[in-house]
């Protein structure tokens, strides 16, 4: 509908009159809609902006010899919104201008952010087609392309094992140790919960690059004396840890106090409160966390710069020989200017974007619901198990307390 | 409910070990060679990468190699991280540059694995046609790598390219920004010819001047060189390089007066001149030393080549990965490096290895543990540098190298031909001898100063690129047709025309376009504003 | 599973015993607390004992990098001593190492990242929250959320491969029609004014845009969530009042969500300063302070890290681990105020950044 309070109040000559009369009324008892267009606004907006292009391609074509695509959108934006405050004025007061002008600019922004972050990812896709559309791509290796072959040798299937056997080394020890930590800080507290809490906040701040610095001086130099894939695995441990014990302690902080409360009540003792209630209620929460860890963990390339190693071969033994992951075999790839390289760069970021999308998704189909909210599927199979519980109560219902007393 | 918690996490745990397994099938050829690691040099690493995938396909060898510099491969060798190290330099335990002194701990051994040319790939155009016959003497290079010459129509550059007018143009010079052999090698050789200009000493580390631009690996240089910003600038790299970004190399001026490219030849020519420790007890065994051939006097040799060395372990530690297994496989590879791995040398930018070189990289083979007592069998060897029954010295390739063309001695003319990559790219230029030398230097005197009056502007180069005038027109007229035409008069014509309008009278010119601009937003956007004015206070006036 | 659950549950029997000492409150006389005196039974030990357990390895794992790199870096501090942080050369081999001029260029380029993206990400949040509705809303919000997940290498390929080529002509501009300010001019070492295309490579602005992209998703959820949490009566009274959306947005909105816009703005600083890879590939680095930030040439932390630790020697590794462990300290200093910020913000609402 209208902006009707707006206009009601700045310019009381010009408001629409039929919304006059439907507002004052109160017979309508519909919500104010604030967040729409009048015709007259959207003429406003699309006047504008085929005043500010015209006017910018004037400026290019004929009056100043400026060039450029990029001084062009400059140019006309700023021509747009100069005639938008304009038509604006012309029948509207101060805060009305203010009003819509910061419309347009917050949607400028949006548009900014959206279009160069989709563009991001879909520049990379466009380039990485090429690679892609070899379906070797997927299921070589690169052991057997020299530097002179074409796309249709090679491949990184052993970047994209490389980096779930990592990935998986990590999550074995992110997921008991990262979860418990955070049912330690929540369900247990105390001064120590408070240090552990602290200290594990402190390390979100630790860089990546630091911590594969760490793992290569102390893990690389003093024990293994090889990059290999279980330094890469505990490089990326030590970034994730931080990282989902934070998330996991949020998401179980959200477990309503009341649920805890009702299973103390019951008389249960805390180690059943943790796993009958507290951990199923959060659940979709805890798995959130989880993926978005991996997700996180997946796509940093500088932890397994310094602790991975390079090699071209199918490596499926984490604790020998250098293991490359997906990230890393993205950047190798795009160090060379050759167009092939390039284009495998471009294709193995896509695999890598893809799988990163795949468990933001899942994330997403898991999570998203608040602590208890159910999904259709879960809240069923909910009621089916109380009309069980139900049913088997009932029929249990007489000898009871005969058996209690 | 918590095994309802744990499924999808067990589930992906699950999905995610089951899938190496399944692929782990594939590559079924690994049967008695154990994998070997290796990192270093970039300056051979297309060489490497070759003969690992090669290994690969026919006996089933695994070898990682990752290139992450000379100085990183030599620390890893010592740090025993690594089977192997590939650098160009042997390890630096006196190091020039203030670097820490490097002292492995383990036995180790050098063994040359390929040869080739540190070539200069550079990025340059003329009236946007790419020059692709760039001569330069050593002299100048060394100026450009020390700040001292920083514009391309610099006399210096002009009188080594009397066939092209050079445009005035900043030099970006293209560095390595982390430890590299080629840095070492290159600054080996400017200490060496040049200490007057090159003061530094030998160093792994390129120290940054002025308005040059470091990258990291020889990928990165070449890299930046071949883009469309990298215009102007020139990089040392390994001739591979620059062959496989499709982009030349500058003709580097030897001691016979020639101006020579880094071809498998001209390296193999020049190499003869090397003068190898052949002290077999010293630990610097088969290291190089290449003074002979900074100065060799055939016309056909490259000054600026050298070989790349692999670093390999002469003994078995507790405290290093390396093992008499992966010894088996790492003797086993230098033999198919040595012999059959030499014909793709000169395919991918490098220059097989001689004869005398393998025989006593066969004798190092020997002293890797596990390699076994097999030599290389020369009857059967592969190398193309020599045939079977030939004397030690001799290296075929160097019989058969062609002579450098008549057009490619200095001074009086250029060849038009390109070079490396851009071999089949001829310049348009015919620069003919008819000008003669005296000529060519009255001419490049002159040109000289009218670069110097005619200010620090955009250049003819931009023209190709119109994109880049955002700020209008300081483009607008400075069409540079750098393109020579005519002989003899090459200059004149160069000279005559303007390269570029000064930036005063263009900031003068935006000022009045700024006007005119304002203008005309006045015109769009007064008369519909003053009749609402109008109209307004009229309406006003009659309410009341 | 539950049905399986509950027979095994002990719940009448454990009951019993808590229920009998209770007060009859029927009685009335006496109403004291009951006091909650829990007995621990085996399991419950076993599961306290076992997630302190998981608490402490936690702390000790994370305690071991921070001891572990204070004391490698110390090493190299203690050669060096305060110079540390005012000399710009980077060689420890000649104990002449410092980072001045790396420390110089993590800041200017997170700061070039802020630049870019606080106005984006404080615009997106305002539409988010305020402009948008329905669909459209829900699709962009998990838009953002995804986006924050897209790996840094992307945008570092994206940087070196589409916007280092493009940016050049915008670059440009800005230094001719700018250059008289300082930090805008591109000059070499004469003071002549650089034109070539080159020159406006590699730089700090390209690697700032780059990072900035990258951190403003982050940015923009948390400013957005700070923005939705102003109160919806704060929010009717100001339209009832007569205000405007943008009147109502600075009267209510902006004030409510101001530790979230500077939560998030620091958080987002945070990660910028910690950034490796996409600012490695695209800067040129330099071990010199060097304010023209449109000109080539800058240099970062963890940038430096990635590009030495191969070559570094035992001393070298410990100078990296220092300035590793400035950067870190800088970060945290960042983190933690950023998270009081946000918290104080927050008062009664249960949650979390």
């Amino acid at each position: 509908m209208s902006d009707l309070m707006t206009e009601v109040v700045s310019t009381p000559a010009t408001a629409p009159r039929t919304f006059l009369g439907a507002g004052l009324d109160g017979e309508d008892e519909a919500q104010r809609e604030v967040r729409g267009f009048t015709a007259r606004q959207r003429f406003d907006l699309v006047g504008a902006g085929a005043a500010g292009a015209a006017l910018a391609a004037l400026l290019f074509g004929w009056f100043a010899p400026l060039s450029g695509a990029i001084g062009w959108v400059v140019v006309a934006f700023l021509a747009f919104l100069g005639l938008y405050v304009l038509l604006i004025s012309l029948d509207s007061g101060l805060e009305e201008v203010k009003d819509r002008l910061s419309a347009a600019l917050f949607s400028t922004a949006g548009v900014i952010l959206f279009g160069v972050l989709v563009f991001v990812v879909v520049y990379t896709i466009a380039r990485g087609v090429e690679a892609l559309s070899h379906p070797n791509f997927f299921v070589q290796t690169m052991q057997f392309a020299g530097p002179l072959d074409a796309l249709d040798i090679g491949g990184v299937a052993h970047a994209i094992v490389g980096t779930l056997i990592q990935i998986s080394i990590a999550l074995l020890i992110t997921i008991p140790l990262g979860i418990a930590t955070a049912v330690f800080l929540n369900e247990v507290g105390g001064r120590f919960a408070r240090f552990v809490r602290t200290v594990s906040d402190a390390m979100t701040a630790l860089p990546s690059v630091v911590a594969g610095l760490f793992v290569y001086a102390a893990v690389i130099q003093g024990i293994t004396h090889e990059r290999s894939g279980i330094a890469a695995s505990l490089a990326i441990t030590v970034m994730m840890l931080p990282i989902v014990i934070r998330s996991s302690d949020v998401v179980l902080r959200l477990v309503p106090g009341n649920l805890r409360e009702a299973s103390y009540a019951l008389g249960s003792s805390k180690w059943r409160t943790v796993w009958h209630v507290v951990l199923p209620t959060s659940r979709s929460g805890l798995v959130t966390a989880v993926i978005l860890g991996t997700a996180r963990g997946i796509g940093e390339t500088s932890p397994v710069l310094l602790t991975s190693g390079v090699s071209a071969a199918m490596n499926t033994n984490p604790f020998k020989g250098p293991m490359i992951s997906l990230p890393l075999q993205v950047f190798d790839f795009v160090r060379s200017p050759e167009p092939t390289m390039v284009a495998r760069g471009f294709g193995t970021a896509t695999v890598l974007l893809l799988l990163v999308l795949f468990l933001f998704a899942t994330a997403r189909a898991l999570g998203g619901r608040a602590p208890g909210e159910l999904s259709p599927r879960q809240a069923s199979r909910a009621r089916a198990t109380s009309a069980r519980d139900l049913l088997r109560i009932a029929s249990k219902k007489l000898p009871d307390p005969v058996l209690e007393n | 409910m918590p095994r309802r918690l744990a499924r999808p996490l067990v589930a992906a745990l699950v999905l995610s070990g089951l899938l190496p397994i399944a692929f782990s099938t594939a590559p079924a050829h690994a049967d008695t060679y154990f994998p070997i690691t290796g990192s270093g040099s970039t300056w051979s690493q297309n060489a490497l990468d070759q003969w690992r995938s090669n290994v690969a396909k026919n006996y089933g060898m695994t070898v990682n190699y990752n290139g992450i510099g000379s100085t990183s491969g030599r620390t890893d060798f010592i740090a025993g991280t690594v089977d192997f190290a590939i650098s160009e330099i042997p390890f630096q335990a006196k190091p020039q540059d203030g670097s820490a002194p490097e002292h492995p701990t383990t036995g180790f051994a050098y063994l040359p694995i390929v040869a080739g040319g540190t070539s200069f790939m550079y990025n340059l155009k003329i009236g946007g046609i790419r020059v692709t016959n760039l001569r330069l003497s050593g002299d100048t290079i060394t100026k450009i790598f020390t700040g001292a010459i920083t514009n391309w129509n610099d006399a210096a550059i002009q009188a080594d390219n009397p066939a092209l007018a050079m445009p005035n143009k900043p030099i970006t010079p293209v560095i390595r920004s982390d430890g590299s052999g080629t840095s070492a090698q290159f600054t080996l050789w400017m200490a060496t010819q040049y200490p007057k200009l090159w003061k530094t000493g030998m160093t792994s580390q390129f120290p940054s001047f002025g308005e040059s631009k470091a990258q990291k690996g020889s990928d990165g240089v070449a890299g930046y060189v071949s883009q469309d910003y990298g215009e102007g600038a020139i990089t040392y790299v390994e001739y591979s390089y620059a062959k496989k970004a499709g982009f030349p190399v500058a003709k580097v001026l030897n001691a016979a007066g020639y101006y020579v490219e880094p071809t498998a030849y001209s390296v193999a020519v020049a190499m003869m001149q090397a003068k190898i420790n052949d002290d077999s007890s010293s630990s610097a065994y088969l290291t190089q030393i290449l003074d002979g051939v900074y100065n060799a006097t055939d016309k056909r040799a490259y000054p600026l080549s050298s070989y790349s060395y692999m670093i390999v372990p002469t003994e078995v530690t507790s405290k290093g990965i390396f093992n008499t297994n992966k010894g088996k496989t790492l003797g086993a590879f230098l033999r198919y490096v040595l012999c059959t791995g030499q014909q793709q040398a000169d395919t991918l930018g490098y220059s097989p290895l001689p004869m005398n070189l393998v025989e006593a990289g066969s004798d190092q083979i020997k002293r890797i543990p596990g390699a076994g007592n097999a030599g290389i069998d020369f009857a059967s060897c592969k190398n193309p540098t020599f045939k079977a029954g030939d004397s030690p010295s001799k290296n075929q390739l160097a019989v058969i190298a062609p002579y450098p063309a008549d057009c490619d001695k200095k001074g009086t003319s250029q060849c038009t031909t390109g070079t490396a990559g851009a071999a089949n790219q001829t310049t348009p230029v015919t620069g003919s001898g008819t000008g003669g030398t005296a000529n060519t230097k009255t001419n490049t005197g002159t040109k000289t100063t009218t670069g110097g009056s005619s200010n620090t502007g955009t250049t003819g180069g931009s023209v190709s690129q119109p994109t880049y005038d955002e700020n209008g027109n300081v483009i607008a007229g400075s069409t540079t047709d750098g393109t020579t035409s005519g002989s003899g008069t090459t200059y004149g014509a160069a000279v005559s025309k303007p390269f570029t309008l000064p930036d005063q009278t263009t900031a003068s010119t935006q000022w009045l376009l700024v006007a005119a601009a304002l203008l005309l937003v006045a015109v769009v956007v007064a008369p519909p504003l003053l009749s609402q004015r109008l109209r307004r206070s009229g309406g006003a006036d009659v309410s009341r | 599973m539950s049905d399986r659950s509950i027979p095994s549950h002990p719940g009448p029997a454990m009951l019993a015993p808590a229920a009998s000492p209770a007060p009859q409150p029927a009685d009335g006389f006496e109403d004291v607390p009951r006091r909650v005196v829990s007995k621990h039974s085996f399991g419950d030990m076993l599961f306290q004992r076992s997630v302190l357990a998981a608490g402490t390895v936690t702390v000790l794992i994370m305690l071991a990098v921070g001891v572990f790199l204070s004391l490698r870096a110390s090493t190299a501090l203690s050669k060096t001593g305060l110079s540390f942080f005012t000399t710009q050369a980077w060689s420890p081999e000649t104990q002449t190492f410092g980072v001045a001029a790396v420390l110089f260029g993590t800041v200017s380029i997170a700061l070039i990242a802020l630049g870019v993206s606080v106005p984006l990400s404080l615009g997106t949040a305002l539409l988010l929250s305020e402009v948008l509705q329905g669909r459209l809303r829900n699709l962009l919000i998990s838009l953002v959320d995804l986006m924050a997940a897209v790996p840094s290498i992307v945008f570092g390929l994206w940087g070196v491969y589409f916007l280092q080529g493009s940016i050049i002509p915008v670059s440009k501009w800005i230094s001719i029609w700018f250059g008289w300010i300082p930090i805008f001019a591109v000059t070499d070492a004469s003071g002549q004014p650089q034109l070539q295309p080159s020159a406006f490579t590699s730089s700090a602005f390209i690697a700032g845009i780059v990072v900035g992209l990258m951190v403003v998703p982050t940015q923009t959820s948390i400013m957005r969530e700070a923005f939705t949490r102003a109160p919806v009566g704060e929010r009717e009274g100001a339209y009832a009042l007569g205000a405007t959306r943008w009147g109502m947005i600075r009267a209510v909105v902006l004030p409510f969500g101001k530790g979230g816009i500077i939560g998030g703005t620091m958080l987002g600083l945070g990660r910028a300063l910690g950034e490796t890879i996409a600012v490695y590939m695209i800067i040129s680095p330099i071990f010199t302070i060097n304010w023209q930030v449109l000109k080539t040439g800058t240099n970062s932390v963890s940038a430096l890290i990635a590009l030495r630790y191969g070559e570094a020697s035992e001393f070298g590794l410990s100078a990296l681990m220092a300035a590793g462990l400035v950067l870190f300290l800088l970060t945290l200093v960042i983190n933690f105020t950023a998270s009081s910020i946000v918290a104080r913000s927050r008062s009664g609402v249960e949650s979390d950044v």
